[in-house]
Parts: C-alpha cells; structure tokens; sequence
C-alpha cells in the first residue's frame, strides 16, 4: 500500500509529532506529499470569519512545530490553518480538496468523568473522510497513568 | 379567598389542603386525573381535568372569578405560559408560578412573575445546615 | 443575518435548508441529538444539542449576534419562553414563534414576540379563498389591527356596473378602488370619471363584514 499525498491533522498535543513523524516516513517510500492543517474552532457567539489573533498566533505555533519535526527528517511539509466550527468537517474538506489518499491523526490517551474520551473529531473523520484514516494513539505508558 | 391551582403534584395537593383549613376555596386542574389521587380524602373543592396553558380550559376552571392562580406542573414553560395568561389576559390579582430553572426562574422574576424556584431553595436550605 | 432555529422538526429543518440557500448563518437548536446528527449529515456543522429553551444553551448558540430567532417546536409553551428569553436576555431584534393553538396569537404578541407563525391560520385562509362561493372575489390581504382587508373582484361581463364610471357606483360603505387591471394586464389608477369594463379586475379595500355587498355591487346584473 502506497500513499503519495497525506494529509496530517495537529491540534496541538504530544501526540502531533508522531503523526508528523509517520506521515514523512511514509511519503519518503514514494516521495510523496505531507500535508499538515490546523482548525481554529470558532464558537457560535462569533461570526465564522472573526479574527482570532489569539488562537491564530497559537495555531502558528503548532505549525511551525509540525514544520520543525519535518525538517528534522529532511521532509518538507504544506502547512495550512483553517477556521471553521468543527475540526472534523473541516478536515474532509481539505481531503477532498487535496485530493489527500491518507489522513493521519495523533492522539494521547485521554479521560473525561473517569472514562476514556476521543472526543468529537476522530469519530467524526472516521465515518466521513473518503480516504484511509490512521490513528496513532500515543502508548499508555507516556500519559495515561 | 378563591385559589385556582394549576398542577395536581405532591406539591398541588399538599398545598390544597393548607388553603383549605385557612378556609379558603380551592380548584384542582390537571391535564392527568391521576394526581387527584394525592389529594386529602377531605378535600372539598373541584378537581377538574384540562390545559391550564389553554385559556377555554381556564376559563371552565373559573379563571374569572379567582382570586388567586398558582402554577405547579412539572414543567416550566408550562407554569410560565400558564401564569403570563393568567396574569395578562385574565388579570388575576396574585399569580405564582413554580420553575425549577434557577436562571429561567430569574429572568421572569425580572420580567414582573411571582416565581418560585425550588432547586434554589433547597440548595441554600441544605447549604445553611452544613 | 444570523439566524437561530429552536426545534429541528420537519418545520425546523426545511426552514434551516431554505435559509442556507439563501446565503444566511444557521443555527438549529434540537433536544434530539440523532435528528441534528441526520440534519448535520446533509447539511453541514449546523446544529446544537440542547435545551433551546435554557439561557446557557442560547449562550452557547451566540443568541446575542443573531439578527432573527425562530422558535418552532410543536409545543406552543416552549416556543414562547425560548422567544422571551431571546428577546429579554439576548436582545434579539427579531423573534418568530410558531404557535399550534390560534387563540395564543394576542397573547404572544403581547408577551413580546414579534411574529406568530401557525400553519392552521395558513391552511384555514387557503380553505376560506377555496370554499367560498362561486368566487370572483378573492382576499388578497386582512390589513393587519383592523377590520378591513384588501379583496381582487373580476368584473363580469353581465355586470350591471359594465360601462359605467366609478363615481356612478355605489359601493358599501368604507369601500374604496385602489388599483384597475385591464383585461389586456395594463395597470391603471382608478380615478372617478374612469369607466369599468367587462373582464377589467379590480382592487378594493374595505370592511371585511360588507364582503358580501361588495361582491353584489360589483359583479351582480
């Protein structure tokens, strides 16, 4: 299984860098494409195209990250930042836009009320994103305990 | 004094009673006939079936001729509608009006409802005896 | 405009998809998660699970920028008090409610919501303009706060008032041309010394009670 154009979505958790980290890997085999976006969720109480001088200044911050572990590995990545109300539909517009043949999402192991949470996104992309999706949940021992 | 109560609940029913020893003659209205079974055997007054957010209903009830209207359903848009018509279409002099949203409850409080809000009470009630 | 749906219903639903459409920011409002989760499939992040009725929900919703809000579920008490809280608490310029029982209508209105939706006053004008006799008058419009309305008559060709000018009528009382639609569609103001023509429509206001004699008096021979 080949993929020449992945797509890696980062909000800003440990877990960003392993995603970055597989999604060079991977486009090195077939000197394909990596991708990196990050969604700005705009709430409800704001108008989709406010500008958030905050959340934009953190959401180059976690890009510029993403840039830095790439070119650790002599990959050079696209970034992209986007605003929108959810990250998941969102992100299957870039897919489809792209024309991405791989997504790939980090995540740590989180708990809500003492249960396991994977929140909003990672459903939501797995049931409508029209490409593979990869999950690369960071082990137990680095947070979980 | 004539009360029309709105709601035959725990509440509905237990407050019947206690106007009633004061003297005072006291209507039941409930969508559900099945609350007048918490009523006092010794009730006395009228115990009818209806819409209390429905102003045919109310007038049945005898709207026009009461003194008093006190909104106790479950619900809380229910007790608010009920209680607005009550207040602004029959002109009843005291309306009360239970709802168990403490922020519902203070923004009709603003907008001139007699309200009562119950989760606050018992909260700052419970709060005092820790 | 912004604009926030309470109730994700049939009702609640096509109006959401006719708004989008038209090129405003939607929000539809739902207790029902799996409905906004079907509505959301179709049409896009639109939707919020909640009590459209609860301050913190409407918070949530950024009631305080919407432009107009809609409250359409089928329960007339739920609609009202999701519109006074818009209106009160959030300053909402614009409030609609959709109301099941017409007797609610002066009572909403009273309690401070803007305009009063019911699909039974809508259907029941359409079977009024259906059911009513042979009809060469139809009701264009109830002026709204009084008693008067806005009727469209066809003048028939056996009508005594062909060929006659419009001073020479005579017309209930309260009764006033206001517009003349030749047979051929030109449009004109009708002025005393204009003569009516057979198949010429006509535009009348006037009391809603002397329907019956404006009929009369227009098309009868």
């Amino acid at each position: 299984m080949k993929f020449y154009r992945i797509l890696a979505a980062v909000d800003g958790g440990d877990a960003d860098k392993d995603a970055i980290q597989l999604a060079c890997r991977l486009a090195k085999e077939t000197k394909g494409q990596v991708f990196v976006v990050h969604v700005i969720e705009v709430k409800r109480s704001l108008p989709l195209n406010a500008e958030l001088d905050n959340d934009a200044e953190q959401g180059q911050r976690i890009l510029r990250r993403a840039l830095d572990c790439a070119n650790e590995r002599d990959c050079t990545i696209e970034t992209d930042l986007l605003q929108a109300r959810e990250p998941g539909p969102a992100i299957v517009t870039e897919i489809v836009e792209k024309q991405i043949d791989l997504l790939l999402i980090g995540m740590s192991y989180r708990t809500k009320f003492g249960h396991f949470d994977i929140g909003e996104t990672i459903p939501y992309v797995l049931k409508n994103a029209p490409c593979r999706v990869m999950i690369l949940r960071q082990p137990l021992e680095n947070d979980a305990k | 004094m004539k009360v029309l109560i709105m709601g035959c609940s725990r509440v509905g029913a237990h407050l019947a009673s206690l106007l009633e020893t004061d003297g005072h003659e006291v209507t039941v209205l409930d969508v559900d006939p099945s609350g007048f079974g918490k009523l006092s055997h010794t009730f006395r007054g009228n115990a009818l079936l209806g819409d209390g957010t429905d102003e045919d209903s109310l007038r049945r009830a005898g709207i026009e001729q009461m003194d008093a209207f006190v909104a106790l359903t479950e619900a809380d848009n229910t007790n608010i509608m009920a209680a607005q018509i009550a207040k602004s279409v029959f002109n009843v002099a005291k309306v009360v009006c239970r709802v168990y949203d403490p922020t519902r409850e203070e923004l009709y409080r603003e907008l001139g409802l007699d309200t009562v809000c119950p989760t606050a009470l018992i909260a700052a009630s419970v709060k005092k005896r820790l | 405009m912004y604009i926030v749906i309470v109730g994700a219903g049939n009702v609640g639903y096509h109006l959401a998809k006719a708004v989008l459409s038209k090129g405003h920011e939607v929000l539809l409002i739902d207790r029902d998660a799996a409905t906004l989760e079907r509505i959301e499939d179709e049409l896009g992040s639109i939707g919020l699970n909640g009590d459209g009725c609860e301050a913190n929900v409407l918070e949530e919703a950024g009631t305080a920028r919407a432009d107009l809000f809609v409250a359409v579920t089928d329960q007339d008490a739920d609609n009202l008090v999701a519109c006074q809280i818009a209106k009160h608490r959030f300053k909402v310029p614009r409030t609609v409610a959709r109301m099941s029982d017409l007797k609610n209508e002066p009572l909403f209105k009273k309690l401070g919501v803007d305009v009063t939706v019911s699909s039974t006053i809508l259907i029941l004008q359409y079977i009024e303009t259906q059911t009513s006799k042979p009809r060469l008058l139809t009701r264009l419009a109830v002026l709204r706060g009084s008693e008067r309305e806005m009727v469209d008559v066809r003048i028939p060709p056996t009508a005594a008032v062909v060929g006659k000018k419009i001073r020479d009528i005579s017309l209930p009382q309260n009764s006033l041309i206001i517009l003349l639609i030749r047979q051929d569609e030109r449009i004109q103001l009708p002025t005393s010394t204009t003569t009516l023509e057979a198949g010429d429509r006509v535009v009348v206001v006037g009391d809603r009670s002397s329907e019956e004699g404006l009929h009369q008096a227009l098309t009868g021979s």
